[in-house]
């Protein structure tokens, strides 16, 4: 059971997650700084280096921010890339309680 | 489609590729130096190359490249196009003709030839301009060898199975141990233009894990805050070690497309110790990566393919018949358009409609449609019946409507104008520039002029005057043998011309132009013009006409069209073939056209050709003959004159002639040749015909009555009954009688003496 | 899903062969002309790749290349190039647009299929 719900904000990711996208999702992550954040990405089908790259710097941000940063559902494709490219997210996604 | 209809669309294309290849060259050759000409010059060549390769016509790719390098020298200005730089490029596109020519039907290539001018283009790449009074290349050796028509190339046939994409990797990395199999370590760092140009690391890891065991660990030590993170620049970096049996190669080819674009190492692991001290947390990669391939792109099942094939064809063919039919619709909105104007000034808009339909043809970009011929014939064989059904109305209205003036009689009026227009019109869809024509002669006047040592330069105009196709293509053969003639004959050596005060450079002239219904081609050169003195003697040596006839000068100019005549001294190789002007009058003649000349003696000579712009419709004259209506083709009736008794010679049992301004005709009886009738009429009860046929001959066609002028839709009788002897066609009157249309030359012949024996060929028009 | 191919090629021969190699495989496949019709249908196509032509009338294929890069929407598809000979120039100047990756002309179509599979998801 989540033990904080004060101003935590949810982010749905995009099923195409390519160059375009990038900045885009880039844009999106500055606006929810300063807030817990659990990200979306079951819709996720295709997802390119450069926005695991976004994702990562967002995770880093709010390790220092020091407030969570959290996958809540991962589709396969998104699990599977991020595993190819030896991006470990395993510590990032909510685990069932 | 197959492999041999798209080598059959290579050809067709080979044909556009080398027309727009000489008429760019003949453009830099008049001095055009549009760098875009060029180019497309460049680009014909290059597609040539291009697809030849793809069939494997080795001939054709080798002179090909040769000819395309020269021309890049050109592209880049570091070869200037002079005329005799232009002179081998212009032989070195007749050669590219040939080889593709012989690539297509397997006929044979001057070997020597082509090897020679491969030589010179060769020069040309390396700087060496030729001199301009570089004496001709030194005699070679001609040797003409027949090339393979469909030569087994070593990769087409082959190459089109339906593509296995292999998964054969995942198993093969499944099988071998993973010890024996060496181990690289790459290190894999990509720069921000990799993501810029298209590629994606996460494919290249993809395609690397496929090749076999891999671990690998990302380094996000460059990463960034949020902040400064600049969204589309390279951070991670990888170091990946692989267990493959596949080699450095299949490694390295991973990495083709990005190896720029990235730093990249890639060493091979000694041995275990080495990897198995790796301090790095290493992640292995799973196997199961089908989720990254949302779907093989193969499919795999033969019958799935061709049902695919199968569907895409019959979208073709859909898309096919909405181009149709949209054409058709632009077609009435242009109809409609025009008909606007047209009732105040017609002449006129249709002046200004024919301008602008060539001014859009004559610019590139006007968009088009390919469609079938079948298609566009079945089309105009629909409007012809539509033509006939509107007369046939028209008639029984009138029949009907003695005082004509009911809106029945208006609005039939409007559709007879319509129906006109429609006919026009598509006919004008089969309606073709004879620029393609024109352009094949330009090849000719060179070949000629190399032969004869003579200079001359081919000027054209109105290249985009339009005919319909059949006449385009009829056209080439007698349009030959005339080039050629005005060459050989017609002009003379440089130093005859200079001797007279003329440029030592012959001028031959070809132009095109519209004139009341029919294109106008003049043949025109500034040569010595008709030797009416030679030309005479030797008509009279060859019994053509009297020692002491009294001609007119344009009657002995035209003496040359009779059978058997040739001015030159001595057989000739170019013209001297057998094959005379009378040949070239006949197959003009089969094309409903007339030609002339008309000479000034010094100054050159004109051939004038008129034909039809179509061979779907034919001005005629109706006549009567035995209770029967005959069309006869108005372009072979020279004059109609009524017999008077006293004209009339009879001589021997049935032969007889008639006396027309001191000459004797022989006269034809029409309806007894076609066995109408088992006696012969009296000439004087009937109108004789004065036409001209085969040879130039003269006969008098007896009939028995005319009936009027007009203009016939053709409707073969082969297609819709069997050959008629001495019946070129037949057509449909307005009163829906059947009309035989009269095969004028076959009745000449036959009144030789030769029957009309059914497997005479007939030269049926249309 | 089907991937879309785009190919951009003046020459009919190359565009035929280039239809079937790519039907045969499962790839839908739209066709341009030159580069500027290539630009015109870009949208309508919305390719996962798109395989050019260089040399071609009224605008290249580096002129296209470039076009496509400077496109807000299409900029990140991958491009292959046709080249008639491993040209280390034309690769270079092609690169230099912003293609993808090339592919040799004339092309072997498990080369093509292969290079296609290579640059796309």
């Amino acid at each position: 059971m989540a033990s904080k719900k004060t101003a935590q904000k949810t982010l749905s990711l995009a099923p195409v997650l390519d160059l375009n996208e990038a900045t885009a999702l880039h844009e999106k992550l500055i606006a929810l700084k300063g807030s817990d954040i659990v990200i979306d990405a079951s819709a996720v089908e295709r997802v390119g280096t450069l926005c695991v790259q976004v994702l990562m710097a967002g995770a880093k941000t709010w390790e220092e921010d020091h407030l969570s940063f959290t996958f809540s559902k991962v589709s396969d494709a998104f699990e599977k890339t991020t595993q190819l490219i030896g991006v470990e997210i395993d510590h990032l996604v909510a685990k069932e309680i | 489609m197959d492999m041999n209809e798209i080598k059959e669309i290579f050809f067709q294309e080979c044909e556009e590729q080398l027309a727009e290849l000489e008429s760019g060259l003949l453009k830099l050759n008049d001095g055009d130096r549009d760098p875009e000409t060029v180019n497309a010059v460049f680009r014909a060549v290059h597609s040539i190359k291009g697809g030849a390769g793809a069939f494997g016509l080795d001939d054709l790719v080798s002179f090909a490249h040769v000819f395309e390098t020269t021309l890049d020298c050109v592209r880049s200005n570091r070869l200037d196009p002079g005329p005799e730089v232009l002179k081998v490029m212009l032989k070195s596109a007749d050669v590219l003709a040939d080889l593709t020519n012989a690539a297509r039907d397997g006929g044979s290539v001057d070997e020597a030839r082509s090897r020679q001018l491969i030589k010179e283009l060769e020069a040309l790449a390396n700087g060496e301009v030729p001199q301009a009074s570089a004496a001709a290349p030194a005699p070679v050796e001609v040797v003409a060898k027949p090339v393979a028509a469909v030569a087994p190339p070593p990769v087409s046939n082959e190459g089109f199975q339906p593509v296995a994409f292999s998964f054969d990797d995942f198993d093969a990395a499944e099988e071998p141990p993973l010890m024996e199999m060496p181990t690289y370590e790459i290190v894999f760092k990509p720069k921000s233009d990799l993501y810029a140009k298209g590629n994606e690391a996460t494919l290249l890891l993809r395609d690397l894990s496929r090749l076999g065991e891999m671990s690998i660990h990302c380094d996000m030590g460059a990463l960034p805050t949020l902040e400064r993170l600049s969204p589309e620049s390279a951070y991670f970096s990888w170091k990946i070690q692989l267990a493959t049996d596949k080699g450095e190669d299949a490694i390295r080819t991973v990495f083709e497309f990005a190896e720029w674009d990235c730093d990249l190492e890639i060493s091979l692991v000694e041995d275990e110790a080495t990897q198995s001290g790796e301090e790095l947390p290493m992640q292995p990669v799973p196997f199961d990566l089908s989720i990254l391939d949302d779907e093989p792109a193969v499919s795999v099942g033969v019958v799935e393919e061709e049902e695919q094939l199968a569907s895409r064809q019959q979208d073709i063919r859909n898309a096919a018949v909405s181009a149709a039919g949209t054409a058709s619709n632009v077609l009435q909105m242009a109809q409609s358009a025009a008909r606007a104007p047209a009732e105040k000034a017609a002449p006129a808009a249709s002046a200004a409609q024919s301008a602008a339909a060539q001014q859009a043809a004559a610019s590139a970009g006007t968009p088009t449609i390919r469609v079938d011929l079948d298609r566009v014939d079945r089309l105009i064989n629909l409007v012809g019946e539509l033509v006939i059904n509107q007369a046939m109305l028209s008639q029984s209205v009138v029949e009907n409507d003695a005082n004509g003036t009911s809106s029945i009689n208006m609005g039939l009026e409007e559709l007879q104008q319509l129906t006109r227009e429609i006919q026009d019109s598509v006919m004008a869809i089969r309606a073709q520039p004879v620029k393609p024509v024109f352009q094949r002669m330009s090849r000719i006047v060179r070949e000629i002029a190399d032969m004869t040592g003579k200079s001359v330069r081919l000027i054209t105009e109105g290249e985009n005057t339009e005919v319909d196709k059949t006449v385009i293509d009829k056209l080439a053969e007698p349009l030959t043998h005339m080039i050629r003639n005005a060459v050989d004959h017609g002009l003379e050596t440089p130093e005859k011309r200079l001797a007279a005060g003329k440029s030592a450079e012959g001028t031959v002239r070809l132009t095109a132009k519209h004139r009341s219904g029919r294109i106008v081609i003049e043949l025109a050169d500034d040569g010595a013009g008709i030797n009416r003195e030679k030309v005479r003697q030797k008509a009279i040596d060859n019994d053509l006409i009297a020692a002491d006839a009294n001609l007119s000068d344009e009657e002995i100019d035209n003496l040359i069209f009779h059978a058997g005549f040739s001015t030159a001294d001595k057989i000739s190789d170019i013209s001297g073939r057998g094959v005379g002007m009378d040949v070239v009058k006949r197959s003009i003649q089969a094309l409903g056209g007339r030609i002339n000349i008309s000479s000034k003696p010094g100054h050159g000579s004109v051939f004038t050709m008129s034909l039809p712009l179509t061979l779907a419709v034919l001005d005629g004259m109706v006549v009567t003959v035995a209770n029967q209506t005959l069309v006869v083709p108005l372009t072979a009736i020279v004059e109609t004159l009524q017999p008077e008794a006293s004209a009339i010679h009879s001589f021997g049992s049935n032969q007889r002639l008639i006396s027309i301004r001191n000459s004797f005709c022989p006269l034809v009886d029409v309806g007894r040749i076609l066995n109408f009738r088992a006696i012969q009429a009296n000439p004087v009860e009937g109108v004789a015909l004065l036409v001209e046929s085969e040879g130039g001959g003269q006969r008098a066609l007896m009939v028995d009555a005319i009936q009027g002028q007009r203009q016939v839709v053709i409707k073969s009788l082969e297609a819709n009954y069997t050959h008629v002897p001495g019946i070129a066609a037949a057509t449909i009157l307005g009163d829906g009688r059947v009309a035989l249309i009269l095969d004028v030359d076959t009745i000449v012949a036959a009144s030789r003496g030769q029957s009309l024996k059914p497997e005479m060929s007939l030269a049926a028009a249309g | 899903m089907k991937k879309r191919v785009l190919t951009v090629d003046d020459s009919r021969t190359i565009r035929n062969m280039l239809l079937v190699t790519l039907n045969n495989a499962g790839f839908e496949t739209i066709q341009a002309e030159d580069g500027v019709e290539g630009l015109e249908v870009l949208e309508e196509a919305n390719p996962d790749v798109i395989v050019t032509d260089i040399n071609m009338p009224r605008l290249d294929g580096f002129g296209f290349i470039e076009g496509v890069r400077k496109n807000d929407r299409y900029r990140a598809i991958p491009i292959l190039v046709l080249t008639t000979e491993s040209d280390a120039e034309k690769k270079n100047r092609a690169r230099q647009a912003g293609a993808t990756g090339w592919i040799v002309k004339p092309f072997d179509p498990t080369k093509l299929i292969d290079a296609i599979e290579r640059v796309t998801a």
